[in-house]
């Protein structure tokens, strides 16, 4: 298991990736899998940063991640205000061209590579729980 | 992110070398619009170097495409990792984007 906080600043994207990198290799994660899993958690840190904090203090991002009998499992926690990644609205991928929004994409792209989305608030915070099966 | 720009007579090459993400994302914005905006309407991606791309990036090439098409011009993207194109796959980009195998087929398409 690892266990690590990030500001809120998405120049921690850097760390977040070494961090899961190293994990991810320890437990002999795939490296494909590697990317997925680091893809859904960027989507997620980034939406966190983008729209959580509307104040300008600094603020952290708590990460732990854990990897047991072909489960691997990611706990982000965040005192932002409330998002429920899970109710946002599926994009739509099928309409014309001159129709594309970008918006909606990364929760599109977490749905895609995680197999579970679990939400709660719970004490000011949000909480979120991630699994893939490898 | 390395960001390198080649000119040729009637089209640019971009390759990216590194991470395509959120913090890197706005300068390749600017270099890429930069470009558009002295005129040249035929731009190449090349993704040999580039190891990872979030919505972020996808945010950027979307709305070059749709400044490009309006303008006649045309983008393409060669020579990704395979998981780098299931992202392209999975976000529906494939359908309106041409994605070559190399950069060679990059050049006779653009």
């Amino acid at each position: 298991m690892i266990s690590f906080a990030l500001k809120n600043n998405l120049s921690e994207l850097d760390a977040l990736c070494d961090h899961l990198s190293q994990f991810c290799q320890s437990c002999g994660v795939p490296k494909r899998q590697t990317f997925e899993i680091n893809l859904a958690l960027d989507e997620l840190f980034t939406n966190i940063i983008s729209h959580g904090f509307p104040d300008e203090d600094e603020h952290h991002v708590h990460v732990t991640c854990d990897c047991e009998e072909g489960l691997f499992k990611i706990t982000i926690e965040d005192d932002g205000i409330p998002f429920n990644p899970t109710d946002a609205p599926h994009p739509n991928l099928k309409c014309a061209f001159k129709d594309r929004e970008i918006g909606g994409l990364g929760i599109h792209l977490i749905r895609s590579y995680m197999d579970r989305i679990e939400y709660t608030r719970k004490d000011g915070k949000n909480v979120l729980i991630l699994t893939k099966t490898l | 992110m390395e960001i390198t720009e080649t000119k040729h007579d009637y089209y640019s090459v971009f390759r990216l070398n590194g991470r395509l993400d959120s913090n890197t994302a706005t300068g390749f914005e600017q270099k890429l619009f930069e470009c558009i905006e002295n005129g040249t309407q035929r731009l190449i991606l090349d993704f040999q170097e580039l190891d990872y791309i979030s919505s972020a990036g996808l945010r950027v090439i979307l709305k070059a495409t749709k400044n490009l098409k309006s303008a006649e011009g045309k983008l393409v993207l060669c020579a990704m990792q395979d998981y780098v194109k299931e992202v392209f796959e999975i976000s529906g980009f494939d359908s309106f984007l041409p994605i070559e195998a190399t950069l060679d087929e990059a050049v006779k398409t653009v």
